[in-house]
């Protein structure tokens, strides 16, 4: 699913180069339920940004689904957000004046899909979140836990194979997070894969595998190949 | 995305800053109906002049140029009246000429009680009447037994009646003219329009201005023809004919009224243009307003671009977004600014006595150029949202 070969992110400071990642290799197998952990500054958002290829890596290779994104243009790279990729947010990202279901058919947009059908799997998603009576609710109007789950409506309507979720958490209170993690357990058993990234450790107990990210590299005795 | 989902989303973008947005405009509005205003009085003033030139009725007046033999044969020959009665007759005969109509004017004391006052005094024949050059305010208009009989009436100017008569009515009292009696039947109405002025003057069936001035030669001739079309070819006829029967070689000739129009469309196109692109020069302004805006509204959204981006919108797709706003709001803004330089222009022209034209061209041009204007000066903007990093854009605040 998740392929990443010598991975190597660097960002220049001046005239200095700062490895953020230092030539990181990871497989993530299909179905996983997978937590990335670490300090601040360890360099686990910037790996996030390259699974979710919102950024591109300085050297090394990205297979998604077995495609090289690491060469495709920044284009190609919104198809592959748009098709495969599933994103979930600390701070949820809902555009505050869309409604709900407006919100989740954003995606469905810009895949080109027509109004009515959209509209359709909208709803579906917003159901299948237990939100059927809150869908033309404007952001200002839902809890916090209801606005995830609206992002989590909008990260599954285009049904992408992979879902990443950074810091879904961090804005909520313990019983709300244990049951938006509850959730995203549910959509593993559906065969999503899931890269949760969390400094919780309560949080990653849900997942089937942690991954520990410092300074750049991968910490974990359970490194490269899970299972 | 399609069109119409891009325009929707602009709409509620706009919608949910609304203030912004109508002060936004309103800087394209001013400039759109500026232009519309300048644009639609320029045709209405050129309309207005080519028919002052041309004549409201498919009418052209001719005129008498003596060559410069004849003026040494004749060194008087200026202040003689050109036209003869035969030569309206002659003139009368041409298929294309519908009518003739001839006057002669001489200055002369008009004389009411005591009070006496220069005054242009006009015969005027029959068909003069029927084209309607004398609208009466007063008392009656010249009637075919005036003209036939020869009869002493006569109709004077409304300045005239201020001067003589002190704004009394005057119908049914015996001036003179010329010292020869007339009695007023009727007051010509005051002139109107840009280039009237009030002056003293004395109208007369043309059978009594001959007995009063022992002279039966017409100083003045316009030919009325039939259709717009056949106009230049009666006029054409018409110098033709008076040359031969005068003898002269161009002598007598028409104004070339296909010269005249264009040389007024000319200028009148030359105004239009200097005082539309001062109102352009606002439009102009109106614009960076807009572009103004829309870089606000850039910065102001930059998380909704980054989470579009994260979505799976292509900078292409965020930057038609940006560009098909802004257009949005100019376009409003531009068919707003139509409707209103239509209004205006409407008051305008009901003020100042001159049409405004306001034809399809200019409302489709508008509205197209105000387009342009929103993609012009959106461009920078939408660039500018298009080029932003998701990742930044995601975490700001």
């Amino acid at each position: 699913m998740i392929q990443l070969e010598s991975i190597t992110r660097s960002f220049a400071l001046g005239k200095e180069q700062i490895n953020v990642l230092n030539d990181i290799s990871l497989t993530i197998h299909e179905g996983e339920f997978v937590a990335i952990m670490g300090p601040s500054g360890s360099g686990k958002s910037t790996l996030m940004n390259i699974i979710g290829c919102l950024d591109k890596p300085s050297s090394g290779h990205y297979l998604l689904n077995g495609e090289n994104v690491s060469d495709y243009s920044e284009k190609e790279l919104a198809s592959v957000r748009n098709r495969s990729i599933g994103f979930v947010f600390q701070q949820f990202h809902l555009l505050p004046r869309l409604t709900a279901v407006k919100n989740v058919e954003l995606p469905m947009i810009y895949a080109g899909i027509a109004k009515a059908e959209r509209q359709a799997r909208a709803e579906e998603a917003l159901a299948k979140m237990g939100l059927r009576d809150r869908m033309d609710h404007l952001p200002n109007a839902l809890s916090g836990g209801q606005k995830q789950r609206v992002a989590i409506a909008r990260a599954i309507v285009n049904k992408p194979k992979l879902i990443l979720a950074d810091e879904p958490t961090g804005a909520l209170d313990t019983k709300t997070s244990m049951s938006i993690m509850e959730q995203f357990q549910e959509l593993n058993r559906e065969g999503v894969t899931i890269v949760v990234v969390t400094h919780e450790p309560e949080v990653a107990e849900y997942t089937n595998r942690t991954i520990m990210v410092r300074d750049g590299r991968i910490q974990s005795p359970s490194v490269a190949d899970g299972r | 995305m399609s069109f119409f989902e891009n325009l929707k989303m602009a709409l509620s973008s706009l919608r949910a800053h609304k203030m912004r947005s109508i002060l936004t405009m309103l800087g394209i509005v001013i400039g759109v109906g500026a232009v519309i205003i300048v644009v639609a009085i320029g045709q209405g003033g050129e309309a207005m002049l080519k028919t002052q030139i041309t004549g409201p009725g498919n009418t052209i007046e001719m005129f008498y140029q003596p060559s410069d033999e004849e003026m040494r044969a004749n060194p008087n020959i200026l202040l003689q009246a050109p036209f003869k009665q035969e030569d309206i007759r002659a003139l009368e005969q041409i298929p294309e000429v519908k009518r003739v109509v001839a006057s002669s004017t001489q200055m002369s004391a008009a004389r009411f009680q005591k009070k006496s006052i220069d005054v242009s005094s006009t015969g005027v024949n029959q068909a003069y009447l029927q084209l309607n050059e004398l609208k009466v305010a007063k008392g009656r208009n010249l009637s075919t037994a005036d003209f036939l009989g020869g009869r002493r009436v006569g109709l004077i100017s409304s300045k005239l009646q201020e001067e003589l008569f002190k704004g009394n009515n005057p119908v049914g009292k015996i001036i003179t003219v010329a010292n020869q009696p007339i009695e007023i039947v009727g007051v010509l109405e005051k002139p109107s329009g840009l280039l009237a002025f009030g002056s003293m003057e004395v109208y007369l069936p043309f059978q009594t201005w001959k007995i009063i001035y022992g002279s039966s030669d017409f100083t003045q001739v316009t030919l009325q023809a039939a259709s717009a079309e056949q106009l230049q070819t009666a006029g054409k006829k018409a110098a033709n004919l008076l040359n031969k029967m005068h003898n002269t070689e161009k002598s007598y000739q028409v104004i070339n009224m296909e010269e005249m129009a264009q040389g007024i469309g000319q200028v009148t196109k030359i105004m239009t243009l200097i005082i539309g692109s001062i109102a352009g020069i606002s439009l102009f302004v109106g614009g960076i307003g807009v572009m103004n805006i829309m870089l606000v509204s850039v910065t102001e959204r930059t998380r909704e671009i980054g989470i579009r981006m994260a979505l799976g919108a292509t900078r292409g797709q965020v930057l038609t977004q940006f560009l098909i706003e802004s257009m949005t709001l100019t376009l409003i803004g531009g068919i707003i600014g139509i409707f209103l330089g239509w209004g205006a222009s409407g008051i305008v022209s009901f003020f100042a006595g001159w049409p405004s034209l306001i034809s399809w061209q200019v409302v489709v041009g508008g509205v197209l150029f105000s387009m342009i204007i929103g993609v012009i000066f959106g461009i920078l903007p939408a660039n500018k949202a298009s080029k932003l990093d998701p990742i930044e854009s995601l975490r700001y605040e």
